[in-house]
């Protein structure tokens, strides 16, 4: 890339209002440092408390959602410490709010598995999502989860707008695989 | 009992168990990779300690200004072992700390009040 090449890239960002992308390898260390990275960007932004915590809160779940799951890993599939795997989030800020978007490989077979997640949180209400939050905090955990099984309503019920997601179906060197989006506005 | 003290880092709270004096508090913020890994042996030494117990004051401060959702669960299965030692006889004071207008630190105080009813839960507010 020529250093022009750089500028028009930088020009890009900001005049999309970026205020943070990282694409690469995640892992709990590279979230915590992210995670410093960002709120320092947040304390300089005339945000409130409880509006940094929530972006802070889905930036978290995001990128630990791409440590835990995502299908491009560094570390054994079924690991469930020190994990690092590909991923790409950024933070921006549009028509006034800010939005947090995440995106990782998974297997074409999960697609229909996260979309049966996700696709129901988007008609619901902000009740409606804590309800089910409150339900699932008390519930067993699931066998498909390292976590809670509480990330994505956690992101649903921090985010002011339904949550939007995609999937795109890409051909990589080692085959066809899919690309997971999700992007929470706050 | 020993006391149980882990210093904060940027992704898990300072954990400061006084056991001697029944003073023990959780500041900071928690979001490790594998909120199991680090709270088990927290739930472990509590769960050493509770049992001894007999009509004791415990005072417990908790104030997270962040916690991720698997710590969330982890956090609500501790506060189900102090209940437990309340419903046995012993008197748990949980001081709630929360930035003052930070509704989902309040709300998920308020939820561990509503299910562990033996709890006595005090919600202190700060200005942030």
């Amino acid at each position: 890339m020529s250093l022009s090449r750089f500028h028009r890239f930088k020009d890009l960002a900001r005049q999309e209002n970026v205020v943070f992308y990282y694409t690469g390898f995640f892992s709990q260390s590279i979230v915590a440092a992210m995670g410093d990275s960002l709120r320092l960007r947040l304390n300089s932004l005339e945000a409130s408390q409880p509006l940094r915590r929530k972006l802070f809160s889905i930036f978290v779940e995001m990128a630990q959602n791409i440590v835990h799951y995502s299908a491009d890993a560094l570390t054994a599939r079924d690991s469930n410490d020190n994990e690092v795997r590909m991923g790409s989030l950024w933070v921006g800020e549009e028509n006034g709010h800010f939005y947090v978007v995440c995106a990782n490989p998974i297997g074409s077979d999960n697609v229909a598995r996260i979309r049966d997640k996700l696709e129901p949180l988007r008609s619901m209400s902000n009740d409606e999502i804590k309800a089910l939050y409150k339900e699932k905090l008390r519930a067993e955990d699931e066998d498909t989860s390292k976590g809670a099984g509480l990330g994505f309503l956690t992101v649903a019920r921090d985010s002011s707008n339904p949550i939007e997601f995609d999937f795109v179906a890409e051909d990589g060197a080692h085959g066809p695989f899919t690309t997971f989006y999700l992007k929470a506005t706050i | 009992m020993q006391n149980l003290y882990i210093a904060a880092t940027s992704s898990t709270p300072e954990v400061d168990f006084r056991f001697d004096s029944h003073q023990l508090s959780l500041r900071g913020e928690s979001y490790p990779e594998n909120a199991h890994a680090f709270f088990g042996p927290i739930m472990d030494a509590v769960q050493a300690y509770l049992p001894k117990l007999h009509a004791t004051t415990v005072t417990l401060d908790i104030q997270l200004a962040y916690f991720n959702s698997s710590s969330t669960k982890v956090l609500l299965e501790l506060f189900g072992l102090f209940n437990k030692a309340a419903v046995a006889g012993n008197y748990v004071h949980l001081n709630w700390h929360y930035i003052e207008d930070d509704e989902t630190i309040l709300e998920f105080g308020e939820e561990v009040a509503d299910d562990y009813t033996a709890l006595d839960f005090h919600p202190c507010a700060m200005v942030g």
